[in-house]
């Protein structure tokens, strides 16, 4: 009895919360203070620098003229304190090492190495990376300068206000609650910066230099600008060869693509079919050929379509002739090869994905089109197709960029080849193959930077370009 | 903007002159070292205490060569307290990136082709080959293909310690009963068929034509280390300079083409599986069986010829002593056959010559990045005397690279040691540019390959003409990999 009042006197309780939260005087007053933000936003957005320096006070002039000196004037020791130590450690990094490393940055080195006579030398590949690292830490530095200038101009206007400037507690309270984005997202931001974005910005320097080949460490590297790139439009060896493996490579993308999806699609609604009796069984085997990994799948095929393989041996002893299906000859049946086992390997996933969104596809959907008179197939391009790529629209997108740089397919299944009219490239290989042969057997790492660039532009374009038009990203919060 | 371009600019230029400045530095530093003094780092005292990792490879590890040697080296400079240890790496560590970092191994045992890429960028050191007890026993040959030039200035990076050279192996007890009358031409009790190529492809025609199953020589004639041997007899070559030139590739030289057509008919008595390395993996379990009569490969693999024909004997009822017995008794090695000089193998009354076939010659090299530099030396002085030579050979079958060994082990290895002396085995180029050697070449003789199996109007190399042509454009490939980027 007791129980029930007290959730009778709970409810009543929030009832008048809400009463309260949206009376007449409550959201007059909630307006003015959204006023006077929009107020305070507005003197940001229009605080350009004269604004700014019109109305920055000495306590802000402070800290620009030394990183934490306004906010130790204004009593924020802490704060003051680790924006000062900031300052101090930058320049001592600066004079004793970051100078230096953004010197090097621009010289790759000035000595060349000689093991023999014990001379160490420059090693142009370190000194680029720490030139990158320095350049995060200037980055980092102007960011730590701007925002410690904003941080006390902050602390003015809060006490133009008529408030008090912010205590470390309250900050790092902020940090754990309002801010606690900021504190979860700092270690993960460090670490791609470091593991994800310094060895990008890597490659892509790279491919304007003349690392490769002769110019390996201990030898000097040196900074060639766009001349990789030109090569590559206009050598006469290396232009041929990227038109003609680009034209496939991407012919390779967007069909092996539609078949996986198509395949994959139509296993899932095959599957979810009423009448398919033992239904686990059946989605059991696809997965089977998923579980196994790739490249073991990819010999298995290798070796059934190999001269000395299972599928030549059943012709032989049928009376036929022995076919080379991966040899030099077999341009087009070799990249048919790619995709049936390309397709053996990516349909399942497919079919797994569909399959979790066809079930939860709304049937009445379904029965109203039947009473429409709608045919099966106008329901599956007016319902299930629209349904499943708007949900599958980013999975697409990563199947492209995974099939435009599918490097195990025909490394496993025909390298090795180096064919006459392409260089160091067979009919087959795929940008990714090329750019392999070219800098990892070849040593050619710059022009293999390049190709790396090209892929990227590509691939980035392809999918930002997809992405943007698709429903997926257009009504994402209306097609559900 | 033009503000920060200025700025770029100043900075260029002072980088620039900066240079300037550091290489005149670091030429004075230079100039500091004479050639005299490059071998400065093997003339102090015996680093005492040391440890030395050595890098040997997987068959010696394996078959417990590499224990003892180093056991017996630690016994002899205990007092010393230099201790050589297995750097315990990957047999193709890449000295030239983990070397500078203070990492691989102090002394290194590799083909020559592998460690004399080394030498180019100085990563190995330059042996005082004068002080070892070897020098004078192993064949100047195999000396050469340790030698490199830097500066107009020759240095000897490598010690020779064995001579790797393809082998034609064979099964004995397949021979016919009656190969004494009808297989021996000459008398000389020794198969005609393991004499020359021409019988060799006689007998294995009439193999096939006994029993479809049965082939008689089979091997992946697509891979270049063992075909490229058909075409440098008949006067190709790879590249200029005895092997030092790559701006000359000389594939299509002489009558090389003549090679290209042995290649092609021996297709024939071979099938599809030439092509590629499908004959190369079966071998050991067809010649076990006796569906091949013979096929070529290197000596380091003769234990697992002959332990895959020992199981196979035991699985047909022989007691495993037996098995092994019969089976080192049947399956042997023997040198690479002779050619016809013109180039047919039908030709079996012609003329014939003397094959020449691609090898190499497996040393020890110094880690330019090593400590202990002296004890080092001592350590490739002691792993490459008479004794351990010979313990090298007796373990592990190969043939050793000293003149005093192959004499007093006489038989195949001294036939193989004559080969390098006749310049008939011809040594992997010791030059970083075979890199872009090895793929093109495996193309096109897998291409060579399949026209044997083509349509008579599908054929690309049906005329001597063709196969030359062939050979121009594959040499054009090879130079365009090497220089298109240079």
């Amino acid at each position: 009895m007791s129980t029930k009042l007290s959730l009778k006197s709970k409810t009543k309780k929030i009832g008048n919360d809400v009463k309260e939260k949206f009376s007449k005087e409550h959201m007059k007053e909630s307006f003015e203070n959204k006023k006077e933000e929009v107020a305070v936003k507005t003197v940001y957005k229009r605080d350009n620098i004269k604004h700014f320096f019109q109305t920055a006070n000495s306590n802000v002039f402070a800290s620009m003229c030394l990183m934490g000196l306004g906010q130790l004037m204004y009593k924020q020791i802490v704060k003051g304190l680790i924006y000062l130590s900031f300052e101090i450690l930058s320049i001592v990094y600066f004079v004793m090492y970051g100078g230096k490393a953004i010197y090097n940055f621009f010289t790759l080195g000035l000595i060349t190495g000689d093991p023999w006579l014990e001379i160490a030398g420059d090693n142009s590949v370190v000194m680029m990376l720490m030139g990158i690292l320095t350049w995060f830490i200037v980055v980092l530095t102007i960011v730590m300068y701007y925002t410690n200038i904003k941080d006390v101009y902050n602390t003015q206007i809060r006490v133009l206000k008529g408030g008090m400037p912010e205590k470390i507690g309250e900050s790092l309270a902020q940090l754990a609650d309002k801010k606690f984005y900021k504190t979860i997202l700092a270690l993960p931001l460090i670490g791609v910066l470091i593991f994800n974005v310094l060895p990008i910005i890597f490659m892509i320097l790279i491919a304007f230099t003349d690392y490769g080949g002769d110019i390996v460490p201990p030898e000097l590297i040196s900074w060639v600008g766009l001349e990789n790139f030109e090569k590559l439009a206009t050598l006469g060896e290396i232009a041929p060869t990227f038109l003609k493996i680009l034209s496939w490579n991407l012919l390779w993308a967007f069909s092996s693509t539609f078949i996986n999806y198509a395949l994959g699609l139509g296993l899932a609604i095959l599957l979810n079919k009423k009448c398919v009796k033992g239904k686990a069984i059946w989605r059991g085997f696809p997965i089977l050929a998923y579980a196994i990994p790739g490249f073991i799948t990819l010999i298995g095929f290798k070796f059934m379509f190999s001269v000395g393989g299972p599928i030549n041996q059943i012709i032989s002893d049928a009376g036929g002739d022995v076919i080379s299906f991966l040899g030099i000859d077999a341009k087009w049946t070799a990249r048919a090869i790619g995709l049936v086992v390309n397709a053996w390997i990516s349909v399942p996933t497919i079919m797994l994905l569909t399959t979790g969104i066809l079930s939860n596809m709304n049937t009445d959907l379904y029965e109203a089109a039947e009473i429409d008179g709608a045919s099966k197939r106008k329901q599956f391009f007016k319902i299930t197709l629209p349904f499943v790529i708007f949900s599958t629209t980013p999975v697409l997108i990563s199947q492209f960029i995974g099939n435009f740089n599918n490097f195990g397919i025909f490394y496993f299944l025909r390298g090795g080849l180096t064919l006459d009219g392409y260089f160091l490239a067979s009919d087959t290989d795929l940008l990714i193959n090329w750019l392999y042969n070219l800098s990892i057997d070849n040593n050619y790492y710059a022009i293999g930077a390049a190709i790396s660039l090209v892929i990227f532009i590509i691939t980035s374009a392809v999918s930002l370009g997809v992405y943007v038009r698709s429903d997926a990203y257009k009504k994402e919060d209306t097609f559900r | 903007m033009k503000k920060t371009i200025k700025v770029l600019s100043i900075m260029i230029v002072l980088a620039i002159s900066l240079n300037m400045l550091v290489g005149c530095n670091v030429d004075e530093l230079r100039a500091k070292y004479s050639h005299a003094t490059t071998f400065k780092r093997f003339s102090g005292e015996l680093e005492e205490n040391v440890t030395l990792r050595v890098l040997d490879n997987d068959t010696a590890l394996k078959q417990g060569y590499f224990d003892e040697l180093i056991e017996a080296f630690n016994k002899k400079y205990e007092d010393k307290g230099i201790v050589a240890v297995d750097a315990n790496m990957d047999s193709y560590s890449d000295l030239a990136n983990d070397g500078p970092y203070g990492y691989g191994p102090d002394v290194l045992y590799q083909a020559n082709d592998v460690l004399m890429k080394y030498a180019t960028s100085k990563h190995i050191l330059p042996l005082p080959i004068e002080k070892l007890d070897c020098y004078g026993q192993v064949s100047e040959k195999a000396w050469d293909a340790y030698k490199t030039t830097i500066n107009s200035k020759e240095y000897t990076c490598g010690v020779p310690v064995n001579i790797q050279m393809p082998m034609l192996y064979y099964r004995k007890d397949m021979l016919p009963a009656d190969w004494q009358s009808s297989w021996d031409k000459n008398n000389n009790e020794v198969p005609d068929m393991l004499e020359s190529w021409t019988e060799m492809y006689a007998f294995s025609k009439e193999i096939r034509q006994l029993d479809d199953d049965k082939y008689g020589y089979m091997k992946s004639l697509f891979d270049p280390f063992f075909s490229l041997g058909y075409m440098l007899t008949y006067g190709g070559y790879i590249f200029g300079e005895d092997n030092s030139d790559p701006s000359e590739i000389g594939l299509a030289a002489g009558n090389a083409e003549l090679g290209i057509q042995m290649i092609m008919q021996l297709a024939t008595i071979m099938n599809e599986e030439a092509t590629d390395d499908t004959i190369t993996l079966n071998a050991y379990s067809k010649m076990a069986k006796g569906e091949y009569f013979a096929t070529m490969t290197t000596p380091d693999v003769y234990s697992m010829f002959i332990n895959q024909f020992a199981m196979e004997k035991e699985s047909d009822g022989m007691s495993k002593a037996d098995a092994l017995k019969y089976a080192e008794e049947n399956l042997l090695m023997t040198t690479i056959p002779t050619s016809p000089l013109s180039g047919d193998l039908t030709d079996r009354d012609g003329e014939q010559i003397g094959s020449k076939i691609v090898g190499g010659i497996n040393g020890y090299a110094i880690s330019s990045y090593t400590k202990s530099p002296v004890a080092s030396l001592e350590f490739v002085n002691f792993a490459t005397n008479y004794d351990n030579v010979m313990q090298r050979n007796e373990m592990l079958g190969v043939v050793p690279a000293r003149l005093d060994a192959v004499t007093a082990l006489g038989g195949m290895e001294l036939n193989v040691y004559e080969f390098l002396e006749d310049g008939d085995l011809v040594i992997m180029p010791s030059i970083e540019e075979m890199a872009q050697f090895w793929p093109p070449m495996q193309t096109f003789l897998s291409d060579v390959v399949m026209d044997a199996f083509r349509d008579e109007n599908k054929r690309k190399f049906s005329t001597l003409t063709l196969m030359k042509e062939g050979l121009n454009k594959v040499s054009k490939q090879i130079f365009d990999a090497i220089y298109t980027l240079k």
